[in-house]
């Protein structure tokens, strides 16, 4: 227990004396966030990497549509001094950019294609970044945006289909396709007031 | 000789899960290659969004079909971080029992699938007999085989069947006694030796560059880095259990930590059965009505040490009913794309198959 407060302590000192920081929060006693200034993420990431925070967990970004901006997160870890460490820095959301870390952390080269695929952000710096990745053929907006609706991207993609002809089998014993018209327009009556058609 | 190009797809018996490895070959040697994932995309993230807290625990298990578990913990982790909530104490002993079942049942069906690329199908059917078993087990505390939605936020969903130990107690004892056979049929056999020796090596810069965990991680490092003991969850703090290690990263190296793995669980589950205290399993997770309470405003990690490596959900919540965003961090995630664009290239191609098998690639959860 003693040594995990040390090492937040270690991981506090390094980020501050390498940014300003915005905020810190700490979400448990093994796990602490750092919000920074976009221009400081590659500084900061490097700074951790060389004190031997050389896993990279994740990286993804967050959609704020309220505030227009987008958050990108990089989630770090050190196994010989067991801190998770999230950075996370806002970016304008209207015209999405941010310099890859593909120099710092090498496998971050999938994240930032999938980012760019799902919200759109570019990423100069990673020669593949705008290759496809999942979604093939994709022609609408980035999905994970807030404002992407997928069920009316389905209605617009799929729409319901129109058969021309009634193929039902009518026997003219069995009573219960009437029922059912009947059901139908009765229901129907009842949804629009007594309005019989 | 003129480059061609292959493609390893699903259809093929090595291949685990939907997705597919396009490899341009010079004779039998892969020049090029890359993982082309997409075929099984639900757009789960997305519609993680759209379902109250409540309902996405029916969805997280689809996101890794061979060790559902590992994703209702994770989910379940993050959002109690978020909640600030305390579980029950009994419902940390039945959670750890549960983890370690699906990491039993992971490891099998993973070394059980050395059949397909090696040919010995006999390995396959005599672990798939036995994940069956533990299949069964899940059958009586669940209600479910695969997909159990039994670690909800707050606890478990319900407490032990009665009587259950005993079914427990049979199967791990049967399993310990034969796991000398799984090393016989498997990586003591001489002919599966001369296949998989000295093949997919994993050299230690590699796996800092990828960001490899899990049971390749420690076969190419050689330290006890697990998450059971570098972050412990739930209370593996309180159960004596080794990380098996190598020092030397191939086929072979990694798996024999998977079935050194298996005695470790089994020991675990022992441990457990007999330390568990009786109790409440489940508490209310948050104010508000049944179905529609609200989370507080935050972002947190959450880390699981699955059968493949960290496994983890990124959660975001605005304080509402719904998750603001989760986003699931696959363990096979780097070793699958990165991996397969970067070191397959070299070897050859029955080696594409092993690789996949080995490093434990579970497409669903690069396809989330």
């Amino acid at each position: 227990m003693m040594n995990s407060i040390n090492n937040l302590e270690l991981v506090k000192k390094l980020v501050n004396e390498a940014a300003p920081v915005i905020k810190i929060e700490q979400i448990d006693n093994q796990q602490l966030a750092f919000e920074i200034e976009k221009r400081d993420v590659h500084h900061v990431l490097t700074v951790l990497k060389n004190s031997g925070w050389k896993q990279l967990s994740y990286m993804s970004a967050v959609d704020w549509i309220d505030a227009n901006k987008f958050e990108l997160v990089y989630v770090v870890f050190n196994w010989d001094k067991p801190v998770y460490v999230q950075i996370r820095a806002m970016i304008d959301r209207n015209n999405p950019e941010m310099d890859s870390i593909l120099p710092i952390f090498p496998g971050v080269k999938y994240y930032e294609r999938e980012a760019h695929e799902f919200f759109g952000i570019a990423f100069p710096g990673n020669p593949d970044y705008h290759k496809q990745l999942i979604l093939e053929g994709w022609d609408d907006l980035p999905p994970l945006r807030k404002d992407f609706d997928p069920s009316a991207y389905s209605d617009r993609k799929f729409p319901s289909r129109e058969y021309p002809a009634d193929f039902s089998v009518v026997d003219p014993k069995n009573k219960s396709i009437e029922k059912r018209k009947e059901r139908k327009v009765r229901a129907n009556a009842l949804r629009t007031g007594g309005n019989k058609q | 000789m003129k480059e061609m190009k292959l493609f390893l797809g699903p259809q093929h018996p090595g291949m685990h899960g939907n997705a597919s490895v396009h490899m341009f070959v010079d004779g039998d040697i892969i020049k090029r290659s890359y993982l082309l994932p997409g075929m099984l995309h639900r757009g789960f993230e997305k519609q993680m969004e759209r379902k109250l807290w409540v309902n996405n625990i029916s969805l997280i298990p689809r996101v890794c079909v061979p060790e559902p578990d590992i994703n209702e913990m994770a989910f379940a982790t993050a959002a109690e971080k978020l909640l600030k909530l305390e579980v029950p104490e009994r419902a940390h002993w039945i959670r750890m029992i549960i983890l370690e079942f699906a990491r039993i049942s992971s490891h099998l069906m993973s070394y059980g699938g050395l059949g397909g690329p090696t040919g010995n199908y006999t390995l396959m059917y005599h672990a798939h007999a036995d994940r069956n078993l533990i299949l069964d087990i899940f059958e009586k505390i669940t209600g479910a085989r695969v997909y159990h939605q039994y670690i909800v936020i707050g606890g478990v969903r319900k407490d032990l069947p009665e009587g259950i130990e005993n079914d427990m107690h049979a199967f791990i004892n049967s399993l310990e006694s034969r796991l000398t056979e799984y090393r016989d049929l498997g990586i003591d056999n001489p002919t599966i030796i001369k296949r998989i020796k000295d093949t997919i090596m994993l050299p230690e810069e590699v796996v800092w560059e990828l960001g490899v965990t899990g049971i390749g991680m420690r076969s190419a490092v050689g330290k006890t880095y697990d998450l059971r003991k570098v972050v412990p969850y739930a209370r593996y703090d309180q159960v004596e259990f080794e990380v098996p290690t190598s020092d030397y990263s191939d086929a072979r190296a990694t798996l024999d930590i998977k079935i050194k793995e298996v005695q470790q669980s089994i020991n675990i589950i022992r441990q457990c059965l007999t330390k568990m205290p009786e109790g409440p399993v489940r508490v209310k997770p948050g104010r508000g009505q049944s179905m529609r309470w609200t989370v507080p405003a935050g972002h947190a990690y959450s880390p699981i040490e699955s059968s493949r490596g960290e496994f983890g959900y990124y959660m975001v919540s605005n304080g509402g009913t719904n998750p603001y965003r989760v986003g699931v961090r696959g363990a096979s995630y780097p070793q699958g794309l990165l991996g397969i664009e970067k070191y397959l290239p070299g070897t050859r191609i029955d080696d594409a198959a092993l690789w996949v098998d080995t490093m434990g690639i579970c497409s669903p959860e690069i396809d989330r």
